[in-house]
């Protein structure tokens, strides 16, 4: 028998493929944000500084805006109270966190790739890269569903989810924007044992997040 | 306790206020800042991000309090510990903002340490705004706690960990009592101001809660008796009906 997170985990994403609303609203914006980067930067190079700030400022309002979706769509077509009733508080944290995990780290490749492309940035440490985009998806699905869930009762969700999630997220945004100004430094001008200082911390933080999370998930779940 | 200890106790605390802020501006200037005569200010700025860090640690406590047992009394000191935490946030930021005008220059410096406080302000305000959206009693206490637990986490990394990361360069020196350099009558005054903040903490605490007890009585008696208050239909309503609460 499919255990039940995975049956949340499959709901989530063939509902997804069916309406792909928020895969359409995270990856336009991800396009929109680096357009608009690219076009206000057209007349200077980036600097490692710089290019981090924009590029996890990005990834957060790319996470705020398409996440919460998860819970909201429930509340919307009706099927909370169904789910509450056969759901396990843990499976379904577990399902919708792993979706919205998967979600964020597809989002992240394309909206670096595109900030890349753009705006010429140069990588000089790949593998840093990639622990800070892991630790901020994680730390972006953890932290986002549990806010998505935290409004389900509340009115005006949708603005509401985000302005719940960004203050919690916002600590990451220092640590990734620590760890990705020495990602992106090619000349070796930062310390390096700082970054992966920040990256570690981020990855920690993420993990920490998605750990403390079906607990807190379960409280306001269970009526 | 009897009435008339608690305005002894009122006189006593105003005389403490009016003594410690003569004495504040009596003791000798301290080492180390731009211009000390204006830097006394830090007496009244030190214990602020103290109280409020101390207080959303409490609101957190009885939010996770009141999620275990659902008893809305510690609802009603969770939100007491927030409004008091976010007012000395506010506090902080009102004189974190005039101490760096006299001392860098700027109102506003980009500082870490300044930016990092406006972070938790704004974690205080997301908390308030979630409360203000949620109709229901018990839920808004449910779902505001998990929000004050949740933001542990971050306010903790924001105080304690984020000034100490080696990346972090601060206008806030980090060492000032710890290496000596505020000493002898400078640091009494600090500690009375302290003292005498956590006292206004306190008693401002106590009659939070007491008039947040008092509000939860009334809406228990109203739910027994269901009066006409003048907003329900007309008078060929003649049945009250009692609606019990959602558990």
């Amino acid at each position: 028998m499919e255990k039940a997170w995975i049956a949340v985990l499959r709901k989530e994403a063939l509902s997804e493929l069916r309406l792909r609303s928020s895969l359409i609203t995270a990856i336009l914006f991800a396009v929109f944000s680096v357009v608009c980067i690219s076009f206000a930067t057209y007349d200077l190079q980036i600097s490692p500084q710089l290019g981090s700030g924009l590029l996890s400022l990005s990834m957060l309002f790319a996470a705020v805006i398409s996440l919460p979706r998860v819970m909201l769509v429930e509340v919307e077509s009706k099927t909370i109270d169904l789910l509450r009733l056969m759901g396990n508080p843990g499976d379904v944290f577990w399902g919708k966190a792993i979706y919205n995990l998967i979600f964020m780290a597809f989002t992240s490749i394309v909206l670096t790739l595109l900030f890349l492309g753009f705006t010429h940035v140069g990588v000089g440490n790949y593998a840093l890269l990639a622990i800070c985009m892991a630790g901020s998806s994680a730390a972006f699905a953890g932290t986002v569903t549990l806010c998505g869930a935290l409004v389900t009762h509340a009115s005006n969700q949708t603005a509401l989810a985000g302005i719940l999630s960004v203050p919690l997220l916002l600590p990451l945004s220092f640590l990734a924007v620590s760890g990705l100004r020495v990602a992106l430094d090619v000349q070796g001008t930062f310390n390096a044992g700082n970054g992966m200082i920040a990256g570690l911390g981020l990855l920690s933080y993420g993990l920490a997040t998605l750990a403390v999370g079906p607990y807190l998930f379960a409280v306001v779940w269970k009526r | 306790m009897k009435p008339g200890v608690f305005k002894n106790l009122r006189i006593l605390f105003a005389l403490a206020v009016a003594a410690v802020t003569i004495w504040s501006f009596m003791v000798p200037d301290a080492v180390g800042f731009q211009r000390p005569e204006l830097a006394r200010i830090f007496f009244w700025h030190f214990p602020c991000p103290m109280l409020a860090t101390l207080l959303l640690i409490l609101g957190a406590w009885f939010s996770f309090r009141f999620t275990s047992t659902k008893k809305l009394s510690f609802d009603v000191r969770a939100v007491a510990c927030m409004e008091l935490g976010y007012l000395f946030c506010i506090l902080t930021m009102a004189t974190g903002i005039l101490f760096s005008y006299v001392q860098w220059g700027a109102w506003w410096q980009n500082d870490p340490r300044q930016t990092s406080f406006l972070m938790v302000l704004l974690i205080y305000a997301a908390y308030f705004g979630l409360r203000g959206a949620i109709a229901d009693p018990v839920k808004r206490g449910l779902n505001s706690g998990v929000y004050a637990l949740a933001a542990l986490l971050p306010t903790m990394f924001l105080t304690f960990v984020f000034p100490r990361l080696p990346q972090v360069q601060s206008f806030h020196p980090s060492d000032s009592i710890m290496k000596g350099n505020i000493k002898g009558q400078y640091a009494y005054v600090v500690i009375a101001v302290l003292v005498l903040m956590v006292w206004l903490t306190v008693w401002m605490y106590r009659l939070r809660v007491r008039a947040g007890t008092l509000e939860l009585n009334l809406e228990e008696v109203d739910d027994g008796l269901e009066t006409n208050r003048g907003d329900t239909a007309g008078s060929t309503v003649v049945r009250p009906v009692r609606v019990p609460r959602e558990s």
